[in-house]
């Protein structure tokens, strides 16, 4: 899947084209059943997130939903998650390209489709059945933890534990990893096996091939994996839901006890202020992406 | 041997990432496997996820909402790309972008929507999980359908088709489907695999399914929360083993190699 | 003009599949020697090996009586151009032109100065700017061209550089490819499976198969003297007639003709004959022939012709000498040379 080169894409969407006089002759027809189901089921609940933020329980407009985001808990809560998903990002995502890198060179095919289903169906793991499995290895009694003792090393009394931030950042890493090398992959099989020959030709160490020529080439890809990776820890609810017991505010809980009721009534609009909070980071996010897209767009063959 | 030297760097990486790919999965059937407190091992866990009353029920609505899914993907997918392909191309631009939303948008945030405002014919049903799961999957199976049009000469069959007569049914369900099926199957398999798994929107949008069922019955018993976690992770396994089966019968050995 | 490269009994096996089987070949400075053969031959993994991008199994390779065997590839000097899509695509023209001199940690001012002097001989000065994916195919491998003599190269390497080509750029490439490498005196080593690419620009030309080295000659002599059977039908067209040899002597189309290499036994040969050699004489009152075809080519036209055991035989003629020719007609077929080449093959 190259899910990095869509990315690509969205960087380069520039102005509107220019419309002809006769929209109705010119409108894509075709295409009416897509627009259709994507603003009813995509663009009517965002475009419903974004009015209700401005409400207050009476329906009046009112901008204390938005401020409360600037208070705690919801200000702890947004930069934990951006924190989770930052270092989510970074965790999983150099292991991801060293694994694809080492796929990538040990080169079979079936190794490359075996890695690929295994992938595929990881990266959609999450969730209360991936917090047990963590649990039946890295538990206080689980199977890892009890054969690191017997080793003589208890994680436990070293301060460890699956439920903190770095635990749920080890749990995580189980389905990021994964994606990291579904959306890399293809980045790398792109690399010319003539441009490694050709720079070490002219001169160049293996590293000032990476310096010169690799790293640069896959930088756009990296980083919308990169992205990707932050979007999927930052927004992940199912796993953050199974391991944390409230000791972690993360937004997507927040919304989600909110969206419980579980809440006094006078906060009623503030999950929705919380999810808009969280559509703006997402798309902020995807600011660096664009600049050094627009840098890579000039060399890039569409 | 010479070679396994030759990729120690990248055997020792793949080691690792093995060993830690299957320390939880080992772990967890180990654990799903205990019977009871003791140290003795039986399969009670697993009986034990079948007597629940609401196991085939949940299972039930799941793959109801996922055959849903299925169709209308099928439906509103299969087209759209065909279009795009054919005529269409400077749409395309416009469809990557949009079809990416869905991936950049957290999900929480469009289940808080989705509990606002959805069309009223689905709204309040439980295949409104459906047609938002064709929203979510749909960053996976466009990019499925679409790396697979890029590879057929589409306009050549289907001008090759119409020449000789077919009518358009004739030739989206003769030509155009059957070049492409390996494709299609891709894409399914992404609307399957997250239809089995999602939790978000079901839990936020306050509907019983499996995943919900799975997370509300793990609290009652652990063991059988496991072997439920393990159960699931080896039904998607065999799940994709078929598909990739299928995925290999038409088209990636002779077509593909030219 | 000592000799510059010398490659000594190379040797590359994969797994048990043999690449290349006892390889030597020597070039003198400023020569350009061609490697030609099918794919598979080995031509490729030759070149690669010198290059250092591969290793020999043994062998040894010398580069002005200094040994190079053991030097990695980055440190060989020797400028290489490859089939296509060996550009950096993330640098500008120039950038990719300067860029072994920037690994050589020249001045910024002296990489852009001699990037600018090789695009000039390269006939691209106005491309500077751009990137490789805004240059046609042929522009592509100009630069890659100076790319590689930037580096000021004590071998040039050249693997299969015009292959992906269109024939009319294929052809003025290779002529100017000729011309760069005679005025720069730049020792090259050519590989391709194109023989008349080969045999146009080459000084010398090894034809190799199977990981061997058949033969290497000038292209003159290798088409007149080609030493093995696989040479004699590799290079150019070549009719093989079935004949006997008695007496340093073959009969073919019914005449008697002494054959040019007398090393071979009494008994079943093969009489080579070129085309060209074969002369079709409408008016005779002797026939042993019937045209099968004729094909115009230009200057000369191609016809062929079935003779009395069934098979069929090329001739290659002027084609004002061959106008009157239908399909159909009676002629005979004479050869035209006094020597014929044979084979016990």
């Amino acid at each position: 899947m190259t899910t990095t080169t869509v990315l690509q894409d969205v960087a380069k969407v520039g102005s509107p084209r220019k419309r002809g006089a006769n929209l109705w002759s010119t409108f894509p027809w075709p295409l009416l059943p897509f627009f259709l189901f994507l603003a009813l089921f995509f663009f009517l609940p965002i475009g419903a997130v974004f009015i209700n933020s401005f409400k207050n329980n009476d329906g009046a407009f009112t901008f204390e939903n938005i401020q409360a985001l600037f208070h705690d808990p919801y200000r702890m809560a947004f930069l934990n998650s951006i924190k989770l998903g930052f270092y989510s990002a970074l965790t999983a995502s150099i292991p991801g390209v060293l694994l694809a890198l080492a796929i990538e060179k040990k080169g079979g095919k079936n190794l490359k489709k075996f890695i690929a289903s295994v992938s595929g169906v990881l990266a959609n793991t999450g969730g209360v059945p991936l917090a047990f499995m963590f649990l039946a290895a890295f538990g206080p009694s689980g199977l890892a933890t009890n054969l690191f003792k017997s080793l003589g090393l208890d994680l436990y009394s070293l301060g460890f534990t699956l439920f903190s931030f770095n635990g749920l950042l080890i749990v995580y890493s189980y389905f990021q990893i994964p994606i990291m090398i579904i959306v890399f992959t293809p980045a790398l099989t792109a690399l010319r096996r003539e441009w490694r020959d050709a720079s070490s030709n002219l001169g160049s160490t293996p590293l000032g091939y990476w310096r010169h020529v690799g790293l640069p080439i896959l930088a756009p890809s990296f980083i919308a994996s990169f992205l990707l990776l932050f979007a999927s820890a930052f927004s992940a609810f199912g796993t953050a839901r199974a391991m944390t017991v409230g000791n972690i505010a993360l937004v997507p809980l927040q919304i989600g006890s909110l969206l419980d009721g579980n809440v006094t009534i006078d906060k009623a609009n503030l999950g929705y202020s919380l999810a808009l909070g969280m559509i703006v980071i997402s798309l902020l996010a995807m600011i660096p992406y664009i600049l050094l897209q627009k840098r890579a767009s000039r060399w890039q063959v569409r | 041997m010479m070679n396994f030297r030759k990729n120690l760097d990248a055997n020792i990486a793949l080691a690792i990432a093995a060993i830690f790919l299957f320390l939880p999965l080992i772990a967890a059937t180990e654990f799903s496997l205990r019977d009871g407190g003791t140290e003795k091992h039986s399969l009670i866990s697993y009986r034990w996820i079948l007597d629940q009353s609401g196991f085939s029920e949940n299972l039930g609505i799941t793959m109801r909402v996922m055959a849903l899914a299925v169709i209308l993907t099928l439906v509103l997918m299969v087209p759209t790309v065909t279009w795009l392909h054919l005529g269409g191309e400077k749409y395309k631009r416009l469809i990557d972008v949009l079809t990416m939303l869905p991936l950049i948008i957290p999900v929480v945030a469009l289940a808080t929507g989705a509990q606002l405002a959805l069309p009223g014919f689905v709204h309040g049903t439980v295949y409104e999980l459906s047609f938002l799961y064709v929203v979510v999957s749909m960053p996976y199976t466009y990019r499925a359908l679409d790396i697979g049009m890029s590879a057929r000469p589409l306009a050549t069959l289907v001008a090759a088709a119409r020449n000789l007569g077919a009518s358009w049914i004739n030739v989206m369900l003769r030509v155009i489907v059957p070049s492409i099926l390996p494709s299609i199957f891709a894409a399914l398999f992404m609307t399957i695999t997250l239809s089995l798994g999602e939790f978000t929107l079901a839990q936020l949008l306050h509907w019983n399914t499996f995943p919900t069922w799975i997370t509300n019955i793990s609290q009652q018993n652990i063991l059988g929360a496991t072997a439920l976690a393990v159960g699931s992770l080896f039904f998607a396994w065999v799940l994709l083993y078929i598909f990739t089966f299928l995925d290999r019968q038409p088209t990636q050995s002779a077509v593909n190699e030219e | 003009m000592g000799n510059s490269l010398k490659i000594e009994g190379l040797s590359r096996n994969f797994g048990s599949v043999i690449a290349l089987d006892d390889f030597s070949l020597t070039i003198k400075k400023g020569e350009l020697v061609s490697l030609l053969g099918p794919s598979g031959c080995g031509k490729t993994t030759a070149l690669r090996i010198v290059a250092g991008l591969e290793r020999a199994s043994s062998g040894e390779i010398t580069l002005n009586d200094k040994k190079i065997t053991d030097v990695p590839a980055h440190k060989r000097n020797m400028g290489m151009v490859f089939q296509s899509y060996s550009l950096f695509p993330h640098l500008t023209i120039e950038e990719n032109v300067a860029f072994g001199l920037q690994m050589r940690r020249e001045p910024k001012e002296k990489r852009i100065g001699k990037a600018g002097e090789l695009l000039e001989l390269v006939g691209l000065t106005t491309q500077h700017k751009r990137f490789p994916h805004q240059l046609s195919g042929g522009q592509q491998q100009r630069v890659a061209l100076a790319r590689a003599l930037a580096i000021q190269p004590e071998v040039l390497l050249l693997d299969e550089p015009l292959s992906a080509l269109d024939a009319q750029v294929r052809q003025n490439l290779r002529e100017e490819i000729r011309r760069l490498q005679v005025e720069l005196n730049t020792t090259t080593l050519f590989v391709t499976h194109d023989q008349e690419e080969a045999m146009a620009i080459s000084d010398r030309v090894g034809v190799m198969s199977h990981g061997k080295l058949e033969q290497i000659d000038t292209p003159d002599e290798l088409y007149n003297r080609p030493a093995t059977l696989f040479v004699a039908s590799f290079i150019g067209a070549m009719n093989r007639i079935p004949t006997q040899l008695k007496d340093g002597e073959v009969e073919v189309l019914g005449e008697k003709h002494s054959v040019k290499n007398h090393n071979e036994k009494d008994g079943n040969v093969t009489a080579l004959i070129r085309p060209e050699s074969i002369e079709l004489l409408h008016d005779s009152t002797y026939h042993n022939a019937v045209v099968v075809t004729r094909s115009f080519l230009g200057a000369s036209s191609r016809i062929t012709v079935r003779i009395g055991d069934g098979s069929i035989l090329q001739s290659l003629m002027p084609s004002s000498d061959s106008m009157e020719l239908h399909p159909g007609d009676l002629v005979q077929a004479v050869i035209t040379d006094k020597k014929v080449l044979i084979t016990n093959a």
